[in-house]
């Protein structure tokens, strides 16, 4: 053997030392993944805080996650066809209802859940399973504004010129103009006295904009009376903001957020086991808690003070809507929208 | 026989053997194949899905072209779109080529600072620009607030969601697109054209308009079909600053696309905004030629 030389023996023996002492060196690995997309902001950081450490003490699985909004959800996985980028999902009714409707989610056993006794009946179903509630009403600026009594109040002075709207694109704003809609005689599927309504004050109304941008518009004052979520309102006044959250007169509305299994997932058992742990006691509490304030469905949670109702049979009462039949007049709702409040 | 046919071989051999030499067409070879891969095929696919009636794509027909250039709110839109283009290459070309004038005439330390000012903007994301321009431009933002504290108007000015608000937002982000070309053309110039035309007794308007400018047309036109194609198709801060109340195509496009799922709709009107951005920047490029034609005639 000559120096600086080395044979193909040696290298071979050397590569195999090397590679042997970093498979040794690995560290002990978890049981595998799961990847859930998941709304950006409030929840995937309530998520990353809460639910990703009790996924892994619980089940030893690792919580990844892909920050989506539910209509981008939508969109991803179908255009995936059967290759899913993840492998829960988390919706909105609408956006859930669009996606039975495309077969974009395996079939759900709710029987898998271990936490099911604690659910409330109807909280599953055959595509998924409930996480968490939404209650939407009125949020306004208390020492800019006297309280609101009814929907039929944000189109009135004083509140219509500082009231801050957004269309059809979300499921709060589109349940919003449905309820005000019913108040001047339209209904779930008749949205048409709230385009006759909005047309005598359009020139008064504050601002008409994207729902990403409406926490940072009421935040610097370019309105100070929108219809939000309960959520968004408590998480604006844990920044400081003047906000003030209202039950209309006619009911507060309320949906559900549910979880799904994408179809085409490789890890159907962890998702699973990562519902089974969103909805459970611990984690359901922890995400109730500011500055999450999320609202939970598991019935053992001792409901915090400041939420919309004392108990969660209290639900029932809210105004509920069926995306069933909302989902098909969505797309000509956007369009009158457009058309109407454009300049 | 066998010698004709090796005689008529040979300079074709030597035609292959040429035009499989490396050669610089080869260089971008990579580039051209990524091209193909990520925007060639996409933009067919993109035409292809537009020629389908349904949300689901299954049948193949024009009936979403119909509908979407049928409507004269479409038409509206583009000339909404158009019209928000012109604005702010106007207000960029205004404002930036008094700066790149003043950079002209700096020394080499002052071009050095001005260059970084004109970057800075480039450094942060336009998420955050734009967010920062809700509280600039907000009624109870640092304008609003200097406009009432002078007395200049009783009431906050409406500056947010409306179409000058959107413009002067749209100048500060767009002007580092105008100004990089701009500055280059400029600072390649030869400073002797200048002093020889006022050693001929030209005034420094003169110099200005015969001289300086039409040299740096090109930079200019350049400049001015970045900020068009830019702002044009500048989703976030039309929807950000503008708002619902100022529809463009992009927002169409993102509602068809992601909000109600009809998909060769949204192909549709992407296409339209491509082809309408294409054509403005294609008018860009044509004034440029003819202004610079008639500056050195």
């Amino acid at each position: 053997m000559t120096h600086g030389q080395v044979t193909r023996r040696q290298f071979l023996a050397g590569t195999t030392v090397a590679v042997g002492a970093l498979a040794l060196g690995r560290p002990a690995h978890a049981k595998g993944s799961v990847t859930a997309a998941m709304y950006p902001g409030t929840w995937e950081e309530a998520f990353r805080m809460h639910v990703a450490p009790a996924l892994k003490s619980a089940h030893d699985v690792d919580l990844e996650m892909t920050p989506l909004f539910a209509v981008d959800q939508i969109a991803k996985a179908q255009a995936a066809r059967g290759a899913p980028p993840f492998d829960a999902f988390v919706l909105d009714p609408g956006p859930r209802v669009t996606g039975i409707d495309r077969g974009l989610y395996e079939k759900f056993d709710a029987k898998r859940l271990t936490n099911l006794g604690r659910l409330s009946a109807g909280m599953t179903d055959e595509w998924g399973v409930t996480i968490a509630a939404q209650v939407v009403g009125i949020g306004y600026n208390p020492k800019k504004l006297p309280k609101p009594k009814a929907w039929t109040d944000l189109l009135k002075d004083p509140w219509v010129s500082r009231l801050g709207m957004t269309g059809f694109q979300t499921t709060y704003g589109t349940v919003s103009i449905i309820e005000i809609a019913k108040q001047y005689g339209g209904s779930e599927t008749n949205v048409e006295p709230f385009f006759t309504e909005i047309k005598k004050v359009l020139s008064k109304v504050a601002a008409i904009g994207a729902p990403a941008s409406m926490p940072a518009l009421f935040q610097q004052g370019q309105c100070d009376i929108t219809y939000t979520n309960t959520q968004t309102v408590a998480t604006l006044r844990g920044r400081g903001v003047d906000i003030e959250f209202v039950k209309p007169e006619s009911g507060a509305v309320s949906f559900y957020t549910t979880m799904h299994v994408a179809k085409g997932s490789k890890e159907i058992e962890n998702a699973y086991k990562y519902f089974d742990t969103v909805i459970s006691a611990p984690v359901q509490t922890a995400l109730m808690q500011p500055p999450n304030n999320f609202i939970p469905v598991n019935r053992e949670v001792k409901l915090a003070r400041d939420l919309p109702m004392q108990s969660l049979d209290e639900m029932a009462k809210f105004v509920h809507h069926d995306w069933a039949k909302i989902n098909p007049l969505r797309a000509g709702w956007i369009e009158r929208f457009n058309k109407e409040v454009a300049k | 026989m066998t010698t004709a046919t090796a005689e008529i071989a040979a300079p074709a051999a030597r035609r292959w053997s040429a035009a499989l030499r490396p050669a610089e067409w080869q260089l971008v070879l990579p580039l051209a194949l990524a091209y193909a891969a990520f925007f060639l095929v996409p933009l067919v696919l993109l035409i292809l899905v537009s020629f389908f009636d349904d949300e689901k794509i299954t049948t193949m027909g024009g009936a979403q072209w119909t509908k979407f250039l049928g409507d004269r709110f479409t038409w509206k839109v583009i000339a909404d779109t158009l019209k928000l283009g012109v604005f702010t290459v106007a207000a960029t070309s205004l404002i930036g080529v008094p700066v790149a004038l003043v950079y002209l005439g700096a020394s080499a330390r002052w071009q050095g600072v001005i260059l970084f000012v004109v970057i800075l903007p480039l450094l942060t994301s336009v998420v955050v620009r734009t967010f920062a321009w809700i509280v600039i431009l907000g009624r109870e933002g640092v304008i609003n607030q200097t406009v009432l504290w002078l007395g200049l108007s009783p009431a906050p000015l409406r500056l947010l969601q409306t179409e000058h608000g959107l413009v002067i937002a749209l100048t500060q982000i767009e002007m580092p697109l105008l100004l990089l070309p701009l500055l280059s053309v400029m600072s390649r110039m030869d400073p002797n054209l200048r002093d020889a035309s006022s050693a001929l007794g030209a005034s420094k308007w003169r110099t200005l308009f015969r001289v300086t400018l039409p040299l740096s047309l090109p930079g200019l036109v350049a400049g001015c079909m970045l900020v068009f194609a830019s702002s044009t198709t500048a989703f976030i801060s039309q929807l950000v600053i503008g708002g619902n109340r100022l529809v463009y195509l992009p927002l169409l496009i993102w509602q068809q696309s992601l909000v109600v799922y009809n998909w060769p709709l949204a192909s549709a009107a992407a296409l339209t905004l491509l082809v309408s951005v294409g054509l403005g920047v294609a008018a860009i490029a044509a004034v440029g030629r003819r202004g610079h034609a008639w500056a050195l005639r």
